[in-house]
């Protein structure tokens, strides 16, 4: 088993008596992409917030490299798993470059302020996204695909190895959310792994290396995009027929109706 | 250019723009000295310049012989000074002109404080009841006539015990830690009020209620150099921390989750700057009075100043607002032959200073 695995193991959740999660189980491997997919609450975000430590009266398991991640505090936590939210608007204007610097905060000490060292990794992961250009710009200045690079350049500049995004093409037009998707799989091709959850299977098809599908909080299918995504497995899904269209090595989802 | 070479630029430049920030604070901080000479000089009794540092040499001199005497068995000459001048400049204005800079200093970092962790621009340093609560408290002192220094006392112990309340409720209460705060804060502040509101019913028309009045529009006026010796352990105690963690008051600003998953203690970092914040309030509200405005305007004047990043914005609340409220305290009993309530005057000043301000908003950044 590689070092930095998560594995979530026999995962369960309840919020009081309604179940969200039920005996989840899966590994996110090493350097891919994967995608999970599943309709409007079956538990996406909940399982997010169990991997990242925000929750955690949950039952089974959650290990990174072999280690529960209940028993690492949110410091080291944070070191090694980041987290991409969907692009926001907080109350106050910090510039592009304030915002990475502030992914660098799990390794500057308590009373201190990040140094020579932090912003020498805020400069390269604001180059690997390719938005250095937009350093000074006011985060609450620029697009939304611009605020979607900026958090993940974020996440790059906490130097974790593994990255989840909460669909992170969510409130972006078409282009720019193929654009942030194609340089999320490039980052991880470079070993970084991701876990993100999409609501478009043909994003799945495209980008993903493997594919976690959820229905009803437990999980569908675990596997390839093109081993999970079949026709019955997107009627279960979205509770649309479906017919799968392959077309130069790509496959596209056509919906029937 | 190569790549390395590329890099090294960039990296002159958030340099460059680190000291540019630096520039500004540095540039607020030797207005607050000039301001100080300023404010030393002027008065219903003028004090010429040539007098002025006579003066401030004289005291430097008294000190310096008594400190090297022992040493050197030598005495620098300390030149005349009239008793009326050293009388009021170093028991009139000194105290008054410190305790100016400190509260204004106080209550603007903590209105900065407060905005950062609360998530909200336009929190100011009473939001949680510290003002209302330390109302209450000398408004309670003044009816039972137990004197300035019991009214200073009782000022600070009924805000702290009020945000005491206000946390102890906040945690039993359900939500999230930023909404239960500010609810339970409205709720206490809105109590301490009506506890005001009575204890001035029933105060005497003809000598306490005006005591009570005058109390809360805020003055330096009566500063003595003993509460000045009181006041500054809890505010020392206060700021030092709030310069201290001001980075981490960056990840509060966003929300609660994501500053986690950046490895931030959110419920923790987040009590400290709320004791920190209350500290300071407290003690500048209990020995000045209410004093509004300065804790939302400075703090929004310096973000336009240095951006909204606490590494700068912290430190350049603190020296500008000892600026402002130095200012404004020299208007406040210049201007009329009867002093103005300094209270009156940040108002007066701040509203429409702030409504110009985000009149501008689109403009900037």
């Amino acid at each position: 088993m590689s070092e930095n695995m998560l594995s979530v193991r026999n995962l369960s959740f309840s919020y009081g008596t309604h179940d969200v999660l039920r005996d989840v189980s899966f590994d996110a491997p090493v350097g891919q992409m994967l995608a999970v997919l599943g309709p409007n609450g079956v538990g996406k975000s909940t399982l997010f917030r169990c991997m990242l430590g925000l929750e955690t009266r949950y039952r089974g398991e959650i290990t990174l490299g072999g280690k529960p991640i209940r028993s690492i505090s949110p410091r080291q936590l944070a070191q090694q798993i980041a987290y991409v939210p969907q692009s926001h608007s907080p109350s106050f204007n910090y510039s592009v470059f304030d915002m990475v610097l502030m992914g660098t905060t799990a390794r500057v000490g308590l009373l201190n302020s990040p140094r020579e060292a932090q912003i020498a990794v805020t400069e390269q992961s604001l180059e690997r996204v390719g938005i250095l250009h937009l350093r000074d710009r006011g985060y609450l200045r620029i697009s939304g695909g611009e605020r979607q690079l900026t958090l993940i350049a974020r996440a790059l500049a906490q130097q974790a190895s593994v990255v989840i995004m909460d669909e992170p093409t969510a409130s972006l037009d078409y282009g720019n959310g193929l654009r942030v998707l194609k340089q999320v799989r490039d980052l991880a091709r470079e070993g970084l792994t991701v876990v993100q959850s999409t609501h478009n299977p043909d994003h799945a098809f495209m980008f993903a290396d493997q594919v976690l599908a959820m229905v009803d909080g437990a999980v569908a299918a675990f596997g390839t995009p093109d081993e999970t995504l079949d026709e019955p497995m997107i009627e279960a899904l979205y509770g649309i027929r479906a017919k799968l269209r392959h077309v130069d090595g790509v496959t596209s989802v056509q919906p029937i109706f | 250019m190569t790549v390395r070479g590329i890099k090294a630029e960039q990296n002159a430049i958030e340099r460059s723009k680190n000291r540019a920030h630096s520039l500004v604070i540095a540039v607020i901080g030797a207005l607050v000295i000039a301001a100080l000479f300023v404010s030393f000089a002027i008065g219903r009794y003028p004090i010429k310049p040539p007098e002025l540092l006579a003066a401030v040499w004289a005291k430097l001199a008294g000190l310096l012989n008594r400190a090297l005497i022992p040493i050197f068995k030598q005495q620098i000459n300390i030149p005349e000074v009239s008793a009326t001048t050293n009388a009021i400049l170093w028991n009139v204005r000194f105290p008054r002109i410190v305790l100016s800079c400190l509260v204004g200093c106080c209550l603007s970092s903590a209105g900065a404080a407060y905005q950062g962790v609360f998530q909200n621009p336009m929190a100011s340093p009473d939001i949680l009841g510290a003002s209302a609560g330390a109302a209450m408290g000398a408004a309670l002192a003044i009816l039972l006539q137990l004197g300035s220094r019991m009214v200073m006392l009782f000022a600070f112990g009924a805000s702290l015990i009020t945000i005491t309340l206000v946390m102890l409720i906040s945690r039993v209460a359900r939500g999230s830690q930023v909404l239960r705060i500010i609810l339970a804060g409205i709720m206490v502040s809105s109590l301490c009020n009506a506890v005001t509101s009575f204890i001035k019913l029933v105060a005497d028309p003809n000598n306490i209620l005006p005591e009570i009045t005058y109390w809360m529009m805020g003055s330096l006026a009566k500063t003595r150099i003993a509460s000045v010796k009181l006041a500054i352990i809890p505010m020392l105690v206060g700021l030092i921390p709030l310069l201290l963690i001001r980075w981490r008051i960056n990840l509060l600003t966003l929300s609660d989750d994501e500053a986690r998953t950046m490895g931030v203690s959110v419920g923790k970092v987040r009590f400290l700057v709320i004791v920190c914040a209350t500290l300071v309030t407290a003690a500048s509200v209990s020995i000045s009075g209410l004093i509004g405005w300065v804790g939302l305007v400075v703090p929004h004047l310096m973000r336009r100043l240095v951006g909204s990043n606490y590494r700068h914005l912290m430190p350049a609340s603190m020296v500008g607002g000892a600026l402002f409220l130095l200012i404004v305290d020299n208007f406040s009993r210049n201007l009329l032959p009867t002093e103005i309530p300094i209270g009156i005057l940040t108002a007066i000043i701040g509203a429409p200073f702030f409504i110009w301000m985000i009149t501008r908003e689109r403009e900037e950044i």
